[in-house]
């Protein structure tokens, strides 16, 4: 074949051209026809402002927006459908997670726990390397949480909404005084969960397991004394509850579990289901009722059968 | 300067504009990186800095290393070569000299922009619209000065040098222009799922279309030169261009294989990764055997081990890469640090190789004084090479980590600590890498301002 300038120029863009029509237009004719998903809405003006600001300081970067049928973390009751991004542009994919997907992250929190989290994740999530996002302003990290509730759309909003109606009831709790307060937390845990103590016994290396547990998860809001004044303290109302208070009123080992497995939705305690097996559950929360609340039922009546590995 | 000196062949200063160019923003872009590393390492040193946080920083480091360093770096040889090739002289200086000057402004103003926060938010083409109509004027310009250079030609055929460089300057105009979707001056995209296709068909042929045809344009030149052989055979030559222009351009729907997008799209993908085997080895065969029983006189030349290197990692990339578009593998490797890894050593152990070896190799003949240092040069291949083979280990090591612990239902939080030591690690690679930019900065500096110069 002889190469002269014509068969490279003009060669090589016919082939480019060849190739636009059948990689990009021809399927364009298809993918533009896409009709929204059942869990579409239009974004509000407000949640439009807040997706530039997550545009301009990269959060893309860290954060997909697409979850996949073999994902397990955060939002993945929801594989990412087409009809979910006809009001993207751009669209958000994402190509990289050094933190989670974010397409359903709408409701996952309240708005308070986000205020938190964007002047300094490290305050709400001790291990983080997501960058503080302090220096944009209180404004704007208003309008940038807004945004962020509402991906999800119609899922976002009804989570939403229910972490709206809980924060209701848990401020009214808390400003009742201490009492009121932890009554009503103890009442929201199922009654079973109730009168279930600890089952296995304290020991030396589960009080270790569990402290290592509260540095990693639990430090930034509760505190290291777990008087509740950590970091994240003066972001969060209801703030995060101080332990010591729980002395004396009653507060199980189930309680204690059923708290942290299940979150307390409409305050910015988050559920750790997904993050800590039950074994570090058991520890946290019996590391919790030993140093702070200075009261452990562990291997309390009622007790089953003993499990293999007790010494 | 004078229109005499700006016009007078032997300057070669469009070439070594570029070169320049190519070393500054080798200096910064790998300092971006750096820092970007760090920032993953320890995110409250930068706290409360906004221009340098780790979501602006990245896309200026991967800006800076595309279109600041190996794009001027390959394109400095290529002014170089493409005249000595058709035995003419390049068309215009002026020309070529108004090019590297809107180069530099497209991308100090790209840092600046970024930096303060103007994105447009899509990888590789976040760029906003002023900037980019200045990189689709530049790449015009480059073609423009190129073809003419072809048509004042005294000798009669085209080299495959000179096949490649036309073709990337020409298809990556066009496609970048798609790609950032410039008749949409406000947001630069398109809207939904369509965004995603383009935005990737575009993506990828930032690698395909500009990237792999400027190194294979310098490899073609260095190498049989290097090794005072032939090219081995004509006929790879045209396999390997022309499978790299139909095979490469279909394979952007490879990065959205998890998203919802046509699967027959998918299919060409995946089908076209593994065919990119075709245009690969038709180019490292034909290399690689005219180079067969030279490798002393590779060796000798310090550029030419840069682009024999960078030809290696051609390899290894290229396979790995043909793996990656296999929907069980990416089960694994999407998402995570097994694409960055790959990514650095496309970009940087074949690409930046190539171009730093394109560099060494045309700059003592352009210049026609000898290179300044050649121990410096030796020093910084192997804090590049070092630096690169570390990453491509440590970042390999956690992705696996992380795709496979979130295969396993671990959350991300919770492998953040698993893979802490490797960011420290990758943080102390990169250190060499900028300790090699800034030598190899100094060392091209110092070679291009030789007093000797003034008479060679
Ligand atoms: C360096 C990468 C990085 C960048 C940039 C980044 N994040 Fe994160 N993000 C993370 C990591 C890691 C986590 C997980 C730990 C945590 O919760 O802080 C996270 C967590 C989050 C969460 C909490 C998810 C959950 O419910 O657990 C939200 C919301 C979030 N990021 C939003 C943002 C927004 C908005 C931006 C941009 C303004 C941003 N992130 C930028 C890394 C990043
Ligand atoms: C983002 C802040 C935050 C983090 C992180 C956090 N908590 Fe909480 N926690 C709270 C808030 C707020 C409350 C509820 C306060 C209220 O309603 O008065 C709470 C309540 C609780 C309760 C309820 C006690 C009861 O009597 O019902 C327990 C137990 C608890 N946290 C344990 C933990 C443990 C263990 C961790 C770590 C694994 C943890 N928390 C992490 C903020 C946090
Ligand atoms: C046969 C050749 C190649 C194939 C089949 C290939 C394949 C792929 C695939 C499948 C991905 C997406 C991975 C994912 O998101 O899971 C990818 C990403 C990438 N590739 Fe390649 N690759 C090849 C060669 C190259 C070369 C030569 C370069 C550089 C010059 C390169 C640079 C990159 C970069 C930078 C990314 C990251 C994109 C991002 O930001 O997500 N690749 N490649």
């Amino acid at each position: 074949m002889n190469m002269t300038p014509k068969a490279v120029v003009i060669g090589s863009l016919m082939v480019l051209t060849a190739v636009v029509l059948s990689v990009i237009v021809l399927p364009y004719a298809d993918t533009s026809k896409t009709t929204a998903s059942d869990i579409y809405r239009p974004r509000s003006a407000d949640e439009a402002a807040g997706r530039k600001i997550y545009i301009a300081n990269g959060c893309v970067y860290c954060h997909s927006q697409s979850i996949r049928s073999i994902d397990w973390g955060l939002g993945a009751e929801r594989i990412a459908q087409a009809g979910d991004y006809i009001q993207d542009r751009p669209i958000l994919l994402g190509s990289e997670r050094s933190g989670p997907d974010l397409s359903q992250e709408g409701g996952e929190h309240p708005d308070d726990w986000h205020r938190g989290h964007f002047t300094n994740p490290r305050y709400t999530r001790p291990l983080s390397i997501m960058p503080a996002f302090a220096f944009l302003g209180d404004a704007a990290i208003r309008v940038l949480t807004n945004y962020v509730q509402s991906l999800g759309f119609k899922n976002a909003d009804r989570r939403m909404a229910r972490q709206r109606r809980w924060k209701k009831s848990a401020v009214t709790a808390y400003e009742a005084g201490p009492e009121a307060n932890v009554k009503w937390l103890a009442d929201h845990v199922p009654e079973g969960w109730r009168s279930v103590p600890n089952p296995y016994p304290t020991s030396a290396a589960g009080l270790a397991r569990g402290h290592k547990i509260y540095q990693d998860f639990c430090l930034g809001c509760h505190g290291p004394v777990g008087d509740g004044m950590g970091p994240a303290q003066p972001h969060l109302y209801p703030p995060p509850l101080n332990f010591t208070i729980l002395k004396g009123r009653g507060i199980s080992g189930g309680i204690l579990y059923y708290q942290i497995m299940n979150g307390i939705t409409g305050t910015a305690m988050p559920y750790f289901k997904r993050e800590l097996e039950s074994e570090k559950i058991w520890d946290v929360g019996d590391y919790v009722a030993v140093y702070f609340i200075n009261q452990s039922d562990a291997n309390g009546k009622p007790r089953g059968i003993d499990a293999a590995y007790e010494p | 300067m004078s229109n005499a000196m700006a016009t007078s062949p032997e300057k070669h200063l469009t070439a070594r504009g570029f070169c320049i160019t190519s070393a500054c923003w080798m200096a910064v872009a790998t300092f971006m990186g750096l820092l970007g590393a760090i920032e993953l390492v320890a995110p409250d040193l930068t706290e409360n800095l906004g221009w340098i946080v780790f979501g602006r920083v990245r896309p200026i480091h991967v800006n800076l290393v595309l279109f600041g360093f190996v794009t001027p770096g390959l394109l400095s040889a290529a002014y170089y070569f493409v005249p000595k090739l058709l035995r003419t002289r390049l068309y215009s200086e002026k020309l070529g000299l108004v090019t590297v000057i809107t180069w530099n402004l497209a991308l100090v103003a790209g840092v600046a922009t970024l930096a303060a926060g103007l994105s447009q938010g899509r990888e590789y083409a976040e760029l906003i619209w002023p900037i980019d109509m200045a990189i689709v004027i530049a790449f015009g310009l480059i073609f423009f000065n190129l073809i003419m250079t072809v048509k004042q030609r005294n000798e009669p055929l085209l080299y495959v040098s000179v096949w490649y460089v036309l073709a990337a300057a020409l298809l990556t105009g066009v496609t970048f222009a798609l790609g950032n979707v410039v008749w949409q001056p406000d947001s630069g995209a398109l809207v939904g799922i369509p965004d995603a296709i383009l935005l990737w068909f575009y993506g990828h042929n930032i690698f395909g279309l500009l990237l792999t045809p400027l190194s294979a344009a310098v490899a073609y030149y260095v190498i049989p030169r290097a090794c005072r052989a032939p090219l081995y055979s004509h006929t790879l030559s045209l396999l390997g261009f022309w499978s790299l222009i139909v095979i490469y351009t279909h394979v952007g729907t490879h990065h959205l294989l998890q998203v919802p997008v046509p699967t027959w799209l998918k299919v060409v993908a995946i089908v076209d990764s593994i065919a990119m085997v075709i245009p690969v080895m038709a180019f490292l065969i034909n290399i690689w055997y005219t180079a067969r029983g030279k490798l002393g006189e590779v060796h000798a030349d310090v550029g030419a081990k840069f682009v024999f290197t960078g030809t290696i990692m051609y390899f290894f990339v290229s396979i790995q890469g043909s793996m990656m578009a296999l929907p069980q593998v990416q089960r694994v490797t999407h998402f995570n640090n097994w694409v960055v890894a790959h990514a650095h050593i496309g970009v940087l152990g074949f690409a930046g190789m190539i171009a730093l070896g394109g560099l060494y190799y045309v700059l003592p003949r352009m210049t026609g004084k000898p290179l300044y240092s050649r121990f410096l040069a030796d020093l910084q291949y192997w804090l590049v090479l070092i630096g690169i083979s570390g990453f491509a280990i440590v970042l390999t090591i956690v992705g696996l980590i992380q795709g496979n612990a979130w295969l396993n239902g671990e959350t991300v939080y919770r492998v953040l600590p698993e893979i802490h030591i490797y960011y420290i690690t990758r943080a102390s690679l990169g250190v060499m890498i900028f300790c090699g930019a800034l030598i190899g900065l100094f060392n091209i500096a110092k070679t291009l301002l030789a007093p000797s110069g003034e008479n060679a």
